[in-house]
């Protein structure tokens, strides 16, 4: 009764095959530097040079005030939704999708339309565009960060939790920071490793923005230094792959994106 | 006493006809970041699209997207060409167009197939491993390779595939190698058409895994059983029941795909440095100043793009309903 | 021969045995009931005469015909399942004819007979909704219409009504044991809830532990069950504790006072510890009238269940207790009070040695 499922194997190989293939190629390649022989010399190169250090530490950073920002402007919003105005779910839940139909290379069109001249010029000064980069890349985050926060908030019934807290005498502080916050901790810190992994690499909204960032820095390279770029490659990678592992290590489980980076 | 004190020493709930009042403040940053950073900008492309030079309100740029587009049907047979491969037409289609309609009609081509390409591959591969029979850990890892490689796209992406695919790359090498045979000879090249829809497809495919895995175990085993109970093979299961059941979830994940591919700009960058007229890379090279002259053209680009976006998303959201009132039981 | 014969069947999930040694004869137009806890087999005992499951040992045998290895799809058989299963992208009418559709039959025949089977459920105007528009209750019935309309050799029905609602589920059973009758169809029916395994079935199957423990009709059932199993299933049952006193006069003693019983004390020796069974609803007041046994009791407890009110009573250290119907015009004694009860000789069973249990 029992047959080897063949077709599915095939399928699962080859469905293996196309995702491992580009991953082995770039590490080859990258390991490739030196002709005939296998080195680390590309990584070295890179991680030494001060234009990766600047702009890696400067997306780091700016990825760091991305997930501030996101999580400060969306978890007070979702929960205010939830416990007393339902009725604008459907209305948040539309703009986090805005993102989805104007996508990153149409924003920092529009962004740079209304900040560069008068009465809103942002990006006239480092500190105003460092600004508008995070809050364009809040806007890429959007999605992701709402349906985290939202459906943490749906596994935990906020209105009876916080209607318990208040009947056992809890002020709003308390309820925000001792009974939501904890229950919550899980999905915003799903959240930020998705937005981290998002935003590390950016490449469009930065550019447009000329600030001076990890994903222009990467593109660049790649006109003049193949094996470099390579080695930055992997090393984005396994960025990635970090932020990705510590999110579906949380427990939240896979869960696609449809807004990003691409 | 004490009791009492402590009680109204903490900043107290406001009471209950205060909220209905003020309830909407909370809600106030949040509109306000989306006014600002989102609804703003986007206005004001479709404000600059509807405007002329001196400001007054035309549509003219919206007319001047299409100027020179005329279209023909000649009764005389053919070769349609897709993505380099070609079809014979029994008739010539006499379609004249502009630089414009083309990185339009490109990008919803290169969308459309990627998105293709990656629904059916991702279908496939989660079809195998949840309902193919193998073991639980085949599923677990390709859900876990799945969240990470939608994730691996742009500048990256690129430089992998042509690490891989390039001339020099890991598997044009291992082709020449072990069969002898250059890839490159056949016309190939990661950086043409094919090679886009290559990489594209390779953040396409995983999103499909993910979304359609759920909708997978969702078939209920009772279906299965009902319809063998009623004389049904597995064919005719597939056929009447489960592929409809999916349909909709497959096809509304298949626009989200479509979506993806279409905002895409950072890969196709990388990739070939702007050589495709994507509708991105026209808009691109237009914020850049090095196309289109009249900055009017450039915004009716961009909301043309924002149409086309909505247009998907406002079907992927009927689709989804859909199938969403099926499966609430 | 009988029309659906299970012989010597027994199933096997890797070490764990599901079902043994289960043999039963349905014949034709019966309707029959599995009863039991949950996990004592019934359910894939159903599963084997559908078809789904293999059995490890025995046969299968319809109508004749031995199907104990034809796949699903060739047994004729229809399956009510308990999530109802309905397919969710067809509506009402399309749903009831998809057996038939398989079958290739013409399409002017499978709308005739969808109306027809439309009518039996009496959802004449329902054949355009689909399953999400539905109660429950109706999406049962249109599970139920949907096994009839390939008009099965056999209709099986797993736990059909637990999803529902209690009123519901009342009133679907009726209706399900009115079409049954109607139609004269072989039916098996798997119940976890005696009530309905009572007031439905011609027969019943009382199983626990992968084995038949009782077969017979809800009258034999209930009133004279053979294993204790059976009598602790089926319907409130008091067990208590007694001693045989003189086992040729059927005399017993509890708490030192002393009862009879009907039932000959064959083989049992005087002062032999024995368990007692004696159902809430055979006790009444000694005040209404007595009976051969009366008892001192003192009431411990009173719950008002409707038509009904259970009194929870003390005999020395023994609690055990008494269904009275709901008189308005009757007062009941008070918790705490001292009164006489009384039951038939009948009413006690000596079900087995105390020893034993």
């Amino acid at each position: 009764m029992k047959r080897i499922p063949l077709f599915p194997w095939i399928l699962i190989f080859l469905g293996f095959l196309y995702f491992f293939l580009p991953l082995i190629g770039t590490l080859d390649f990258s390991l490739r530097l030196v002709k005939d022989q296998i080195t680390l010399e590309a990584y070295k190169n890179v991680v030494t040079s001060a234009r990766f250090q600047n702009t890696f530490t400067y997306s780091f950073i700016m990825a760091l005030w991305t997930i501030v920002a996101a999580t400060l402007l969306v978890t007070p919003t979702v929960y205010w939704v939830h416990l007393k105005l339902p009725h604008l779910r459907p209305i948040v839940e539309f703009i986090t999708l805005l993102t989805y139909v104007v996508p990153a290379i149409i924003l920092v069109f529009g962004l740079i339309r209304i900040y560069s001249r008068p009465p809103l010029s942002l990006l006239e000064s480092e500190i105003g565009s460092d600004f508008l980069l995070v809050m364009g890349y809040v806007s890429l985050a959007l999605p992701a960060m709402y349906r985290s926060v939202d459906a943490g908030l749906r596994a935990i019934d906020v209105r009876t939790l916080t209607e318990a807290a208040q009947s056992l005498g809890a002020g709003w502080r308390t309820i925000l920071l001792d009974v939501i916050f904890p229950n919550l901790r899980v999905a915003l810190l799903s959240g930020a490793f998705v937005t981290f992994a998002m935003v590390i690499g950016e490449f469009t909204i930065a550019t447009f923005l000329a600030r001076p960032a990890f994903g222009p820095y990467m593109a660049n390279l790649g006109q003049t230094r193949p094996y470099e770029s390579t080695a930055l490659t992997i090393i984005s990678l396994a960025l990635t792959w970090a932020c990705i592992g510590m999110m579906q290590l949380l427990g939240r489980g896979a869960q696609g994106q449809i807004a990003g980076t691409r | 006493m004490q009791t009492a004190q402590t009680l109204s020493s903490r900043s107290a709930p406001p009471s209950r006809k205060r909220n209905v009042s003020f309830a909407w403040l909370g809600v106030v940053p949040f509109f306000l970041f989306a006014a600002l950073f989102l609804i703003l900008p986007s206005g004001i492309l479709l404000v600059g699209a509807v405007q002329d030079k001196q400001g007054n309100f035309t549509l003219a740029n919206f007319a001047g997207m299409f100027k020179g587009v005329s279209l023909g049907l000649v009764a005389a047979p053919s070769q349609a060409n897709l993505l380099g491969l070609t079809f014979p037409l029994p008739f010539t289609v006499d379609f004249q167009s502009n630089s414009m309609i083309n990185a339009y009609i490109l990008s919803i081509q290169v969308s459309v197939v990627t998105a293709f390409l990656g629904g059916v591959i991702g279908f496939l591969l989660a079809y195998a491993a949840v309902l193919g029979g193998l073991p639980k850990f085949v599923r677990s890892a390709l859900l876990t390779f799945s969240g990470v490689a939608s994730y691996f796209s742009g500048v990256p992406l690129a430089f992998a595939f042509i690490a891989t695919l390039g001339r020099l790359g890991f598997v044009t090498v291992l082709i020449r190698n072990i069969f002898g045979f250059d890839l490159y000879m056949t016309g190939f090249s990661v950086l043409s058409l094919l090679g886009l829809v290559l990489t594209y497809t390779y953040f396409q495919f995983p999103l499909m895994v993910l979304v359609i895995t759920p909708a997978l175990d969702g078939l209920k085993r009772e279906w299965r059983e009902a319809s063998e109970n009623l004389g049904a093979s597995a064919f005719e299961y597939w056929r009447h029941v489960a592929f409809p059941i999916i349909l909709p979830s497959l096809l509304g994940t298949m626009i989200l795909l479509f979506g993806n591919s279409f905002g895409a700009v950072a890969t196709a960058y990388a990739l070939t440095g702007g050589n495709f007229q994507l509708a991105t890379i026209l808009i691109f090279r237009q914020i850049r100043g090095e196309v289109l002259q009249d900055p009017g053209l450039g915004y009716a680009v961009a909301v043309g793009m924002i149409v086309v976006m909505a247009l998907s998303l406002g079907l992927y959201y009927w689709l989804q309903r859909r199938s969403e009132r099926w499966l609430r039981r | 021969m009988a029309f659906l014969e299970l012989t010597n069947i027994s199933k096997v999930f890797g070490q764990t045995p599901a079902v043994q040694d289960f043999n039963l004869q349905v014949e034709k137009g019966e309707f029959v009931s599995f009863l039991g806890p949950s996990g004592c087999g019934k359910t894939t005992t159903l599963r084997m005469i559908a078809g789904f499951e293999l059995p490890t040992t025995g046969t299968v045998v319809v109508n004749g015909n031995d199907v104990t290895n034809k796949p699903p799809q060739k047994r004729n058989t229809g399956m009510v399942f308990q999530a109802y299963a309905l397919f969710p992208n067809m509506n009402v009418a399309e749903n009831i004819g998809f057996g038939l559709k398989i079958a290739r039959k013409p399409k002017d025949e499978i709308k005739k007979r969808v109306e027809e089977v439309l009518a039996i459920i009496k959802m004449e105007s329902f054949g355009n909704r689909y399953p999400y528009q539905l109660s429950g209750g109706q999406q049962q019935r249109v599970a139920l219409a949907r096994a009839l309309a390939i008009q099965p050799q056999v209709l099986l029905l797993d736990e059909p009504l637990s999803a529902l609602d209690a009123k519901i589920r009342v009133s679907l059973r009726q209706e399900i044991r009115a079409i049954q009758q109607k139609l004269g169809i072989t039916t098996v029916y798997v119940t976890h809830d005696q009530e309905e395994a009572l007031s439905l079935s011609d027969r019943v199957v009382v199983m626990n532990n992968s084995k038949i423990e009782q077969v017979g009709t809800p009258f034999e059932i209930y009133n004279f069950p053979k294993t204790e199993f059976t009598a602790q299933f089926v319907g409130t049952l008091n067990s208590i504790p007694a001693t045989v006193r003189h086992a040729a006069n059927g005399e017993l003693t509890v708490d030192s006072q002393t009862l009879v019983t009907a039932q000959k004390l064959a083989g049992i020796a005087d002062g032999e510890a024995v368990m007692i069974s004696i159902r809430p609803e055979r006790i009444s007041f000694a005040s209404e009238g007595r009976k051969p046994n009366v008892l001192n009791i003192k009431v411990e407890n009173i719950t008002f269940l409707g038509s009904i009110v259970r009194v929870q009573v003390r005999a020395g250290e023994h609690l055990f207790l008494m269904d009275t119907f709901n008189n308005p015009f009757l007062k009941l004694p008070e918790v705490g009070d001292k009164v006489e009860i009384t039951f038939s000789k009948e009413a006690v069973l000596v079900l087995r040695h105390a020893s034993q249990i």
